[in-house]
């Protein structure tokens, strides 16, 4: 692209995006500051001026977040980091099984004609528009026939087999598998490769972008899934961090330090994630969708 | 659907059958989650609509059509309806705009730049909601909130915000568009990248301008990505409710509340009548259905060469 | 990176295959019980000796104060001294615990006890899901501090649902500091009972809001359930009506009509101001943070969540025209839950008693909850508190309880949603109307 002079609309764009990107990165920064800040910094009384920056670091608010103690695996551990724990354990558990099942099912809708495929992408798709609210209580009931509900980590299974069931990772995968060429597929065939050989040597390493995009969206969904989480997960022990920052929040709202303490412990993690796989997540988002 | 090539004339019943097999098992693990555990549970929610089932009597009587009648007669219904539409017919074009704006400002900067952008605005998706609504109720506080500090500061009269019966719709609509702007963005980033350069200097070599070049060239290429954020963002906004919970829980006088929060209100909180919200939600999910059918098929209309 | 990437994939593709040629089916159905087979029966705490002892959850409101460990000092005494059964307590909180309950309740999935207040007990108890109490609350009757309490704990068909522990009175909270500013200190009544008149409450809120002491003198929040009978205790008080007609019914009478009027005026004159997107906790914060000079929802707990240090805070009771109150009240107390279970029903009671009962641990449990017990043998657990002693003295203006009416959750929201539209410019006895429509419809 050859450059171009500097028009008056390109310095109008510039700052109105460093604006914007100071508005969008705000909450953030005041959540990570919060969690240091002292009590006095925090309150701000009617005619006091905002704190903007903490006059002093202090790690308080950690302490009373990690004050209650609980073990995994035999090893003592603030309850907090438990609640982490459960969020990555959840969060791995359905964006693992949910590449696997979706990719698999994906391809099969791009490239493949059988009886009924009209029938099962149309459901996949309605799926989609449903509230997850309508399926809660049902889903529940099911869940307790199956016998999950009673366990730590029955528990968690009972929110990660709907969050992989949930129909957008296919209709995703679809769209990636639509750029496979069928001439390959074709080739491979004649050349007597099984089906499952075909999919893995030829069809998967033209889907692996979209591994990136759908890995990170599931990861986000499953973390951030709060319904679902709030009726399943009953115990102490099997709480998620966004169960345990509500809990929080309800019992402690006047303690804004911890609740910031809290959010920044819930945030933080999941960003550095999609900071470390934001390549492939762009890679793969891009081109599922841009094909249409 | 696209794939005709495959249709090869001689193809025998017994391949067609057994193409069939082997699509089925691949499908049969996805399947397996979707049917077990979104399926049957959906299944369960609509069999519920048709029922009075409430918390004191689970199973309930089937009523008919009874509930979804009682839904058209529901003055809170309805106004949620109306306020559901309205965040959906406000979000949908100014979050494509916005973003195929920022898109088309950042895609021709340098990529650390460019990247720099895409992730923040990304953020918001990421951090999830309930931690960021703690610091957007403080903002929005009518007495000690960062706004109405900004605003006093200026010399302003400060200004209601969540609490205003005229503003509170609009304050979660603006929370709504932070959460939502993130993916469309990388998508347009994208698009915008892949139109034909070529093309594009022909037209400034025949004289057109930058509108014209946008407007003749960019525009059409970059529509199926438009239309896909359209499809998202229709059903993100059909489907917002955290935010309305931890906001406003739905006031003043019902006009922040929205179809998802009063099924939801009306299943665990008020009266319980689990009958009712499900149909509550059976209505919704047909409504985003068609919407979504439409836009894809508008979308189809415009991709296939 | 790229190597971490290619491992998950692999890995989950591996597992993806394997579900796909081996029957997905099979795989997951037997993973799943055995997952959850596992840690059912041999949960991590230590006394399993000979295995069978029967287990009892108990699903703990912050009653007892949060974090504070006492739920579980209670479980543990218990369970050294009743080898046969085995507590276990799980927290869940005002704002998502009602949630779970209902969805626990009706997928089959309740606990066994519950620590709460009639309003959502008494629901239970009328909807089937409870173990009647009857014979602990017989056995309680002739011990009660007042037999007005019984009605807090029996249903609709005079069943007991409910196992009191201690009550303690709703009143309003005044900034001191504040008001003396405003030289508003004269209108408030701080001697003796402390009772004090409409009059004097509308002419304090005038003092506050013309010294700017506070930014705005009162806030009546209004919106959403939490602490709703604070607006409700201010508006039934200040011209004496009552929520619940002769009939029994949801009532909003003229009287109610007039306070409702009266709130306005003094809204459109900022004497006070609305809430529209506050429930009590967002409120009680904006009085502990002085941004506002009284909270209409203090009680015996708030009073020590939202202390400061920065003021004192002075407890009345609600201004009313005769100068008599009439007070709402909290009940704490605890429910069995109906799993088809005798034993775990026994062990459930058993539990109970012992929290509420033991001559150790009932007064102690009393003291935890800040609030009085409901056995006169208890005694004065304050003594010497003068403070707590007012408060006590309170009990003489108990109103009616109707927290356990029939009704009553589906009436809450209609309660909010009136004051949002009477402040709003509704007519306030066309929004009465309408309110009691509604909330007598169900």
């Amino acid at each position: 692209m050859k450059k171009k002079a500097v028009t008056p609309y390109m310095i109008i764009c510039a700052v109105l995006l460093a604006l914007l990107a100071v508005f969008f990165l705000f909450p953030l920064y005041w959540i990570i500051t919060g969690s240091v800040k002292e009590k006095s910094d925090i309150i701000i009384k009617s005619g006091e001026m905002v704190k903007w920056i903490p006059t002093r670091i202090t790690w308080d608010n950690y302490q009373r977040l990690f004050k209650t103690a609980t073990e995994l695996f035999g090893i003592g551990m603030p309850m907090a980091i438990r609640w982490l724990f459960n969020s990555v354990f959840i969060s791995v558990v359905a964006m693992g099984l949910t590449c696997a099942t979706s990719s698999l099912a994906g391809y099969a809708l791009a490239k493949k004609r059988f009886w009924g495929k009209g029938i099962v992408f149309g459901l996949f798709v309605c799926a989609m528009a449903l509230p997850k609210q309508v399926i809660l209580i049902p889903l529940m009931t099911e869940m307790s026939n199956l016998g999950l509900l009673k366990s730590v980590w029955g528990s968690m299974f009972a929110v990660i087999f709907p969050v992989v069931g949930w129909p957008f990772g296919v209709f995703l995968m679809k769209q990636f598998s639509e750029n496979i060429p069928s001439s390959l597929l074709e080739a491979a065939r004649i050349d007597g490769a099984s089906e499952l050989r075909t999919f893995l040597e030829v069809a998967f390493p033209i889907i692996k972008p979209g591994f990136g995009a759908l890995a990170i969206f599931t990861f986000i969904n499953s973390w951030n899934e709060y319904p679902l989480q709030l009726v399943m997960l009953t115990q102490n022990e099997s709480k998620t961090i966004s169960l345990g920052i509500a809990s929080k929040l309800s019992e402690m709202s006047n303690d804004f330090g911890l609740i910031m303490a809290g959010a920044a412990l819930a945030a933080v993690p999941i960003i550095i994630v999609f900071l470390c796989f934001q390549k492939y997540f762009t890679q793969g988002i891009t081109m599922g969708a841009v094909k249409g | 659907m696209a794939n005709k090539k495959q249709k090869a004339p001689a193809r025998s019943l017994i391949l067609q059958r057994r193409e069939t097999v082997v699509s089925y098992l691949f499908l049969l693990p996805a399947l397996f989650f979707f049917v077990g555990f979104v399926i049957t549970p959906m299944v369960m929610g609509v069999i519920t609509s048709f029922t009075d089932a409430s918390f004191t009597n689970p199973t309930g009587q089937f009523v008919g059509l009874k509930n979804y009648i009682r839904l058209f007669q529901d003055k809170i219904f309805i106004k949620s309806a109306v306020n559901t539409v309205i965040i959906v017919v406000v979000s949908v074009p100014v979050v494509t705009a916005f973003s195929l704006w920022v898109g088309s400002v950042i895609y021709k900067m340098k990529s650390g730049i460019r990247s720099f952008y895409r992730c923040v605005f990304y953020l918001p998706v990421v951090t999830g909601s309930v931690a960021v609504t703690v610091v957007w109720k403080w903002m929005f506080d009518k007495y000690d909130g960062l706004l109405n500090y900004i605003i006093k500061a200026f010399g302003g009269s400060p200004l209601p915000w969540t609490s205003g019966e005229s503003m509170a719709l609009g304050c979660i609509i603006l929370i709504l568009l932070t959460t939502s702007i993130g993916q469309p963005i990388v998508l347009y980033v994208a698009a915008l990248g892949n139109v034909d350069v070529s093309l594009e200097e022909a037209a400034k070599v025949d004289g057109a301008n930058d509108f014209q070049v946008f407007w003749k060239i960019k525009w059409p290429s970059i529509m199926p990505t438009t239309l896909y954020v359209a499809v998202i963002t229709t059903i993100n906004s059909f489907q917002c409710f955290a935010l309305i919970q931890l906001l406003t829980s739905g006031g003043p006088n019902y006009s922040t509340s929205t179809v998802m929060y009063l099924l939801y209100e009306i299943a665990f909180k008020t009266t319980k009548e689990f009958g009712y919200a499900d149909a509550m939600g059976v209505v919704l999910a047909i409504v985003i259905a068609l919407f979504s059918a439409l836009q894809f098929k508008v979308m189809n209309g415009g991709t296939t060469e | 990176m790229k190597k971490i990437l290619s491992v998950v994939l692999a890995t989950t593709l591996l597992a993806g295959t394997l579900a796909g040629c081996g029957g997905g089916q099979t795989a997951e159905t037997t993973a799943a019980p055995a997952a959850g087979g596992t840690e059912t029966t041999a949960a991590p705490a230590a006394d399993s000796g000979s295995g069978d002892a029967t287990e009892i959850i108990w699903w703990a409101f912050p009653t007892f104060g949060v974090d504070t460990g006492y739920e579980q000092e209670l479980v543990d005494a218990f369970n050294a001294a009743h080898p046969e059964y085995k507590v276990k307590v799980e927290y869940i909180d005002f704002t998502s615990g009602p949630d779970k309950l209902t969805a626990a309740l009706t997928s089959g999935t309740a606990p066994d006890i519950l620590f709460d207040a009639p309003g959502r007990i008494i629901e239970y108890g009328n909807a089937g899901y409870l173990v009647s109490l009857d014979d602990m609350l017989d056995a309680l009757k002739s011990d009660l501090t007042s037999d007005a309490l019984i009605e807090t704990c029996v249903g609709a068909d005079g069943t007991a649902w409910m196992y009191p522990i201690s009550s303690s009175p709703f009143y309003m909270g005044l900034n001191k500091e504040a008001l003396e500013a405003a030289d508003a200190l004269q209108y408030v009544n701080l001697e003796g009972d402390r009772t004090w008149t409409t009059d004097d409450f509308v002419k304090m809120c005038e003092a506050l809001r013309d010294a700017g002491s506070t930014q705005v003198p009162a806030i009546v929040y209004c919106g959403g359930q939490g602490g709703d009978q604070g607006t409700r205790a201010l508006v039934n008080n200040l011209y004496s009506s009552s929520i619940v007609g002769e009939d029994g019914k949801w009532n909003m009478d003229e009287n109610g009509v007039k306070a409702l009027a009266l709130l306005k005026s003094m809204y459109d004159s900022q004497a006070l101001d609305a809430g529209f997107d506050m429930a009590a906790a967002d409120e009680l914060q904006k009085f502990q943070q002085e941004t506002c000079a009284m909270t209409f929802c203090f009680g015996t707990s708030s009073e020590i969540t939202y202390a400061s240090e920065d003021f004192t805070q002075e407890a009345v009771p609600f201004p009313s025209d005769d100068g008599t109150p009439s007070l709402e009240y909290l009940v704490n107390g605890f429910c069995v839950f109906d799993n088809k279970d005798e034993a775990r029903a026994e062990g459930s009671k058993e539990f109970i008693k012992f929290i509420c009962d033991d001559a150790e641990w009932g007064p102690k449990s009393v003291v935890k909850t800040n609030a009085f017990p409901v056995r006169k043998s208890f005694g004065d657990l304050y003594e010497g508190d003068e403070h707590m002693a007012l408060l006590a003295s309170w009990s003489q203006f108990y109103g009616p309880y109707y927290n356990t009416r029939a009704g009553f959750a589906a009436m809450r929201p209609l309660w909010f949603n009136m004051l949002q539209q009477v402040f709003n410019g509704k007519d306030p006895q066309e929004a009465a109307d309408e309110f009691n429509t509604s909330a007598n419809a169900g």
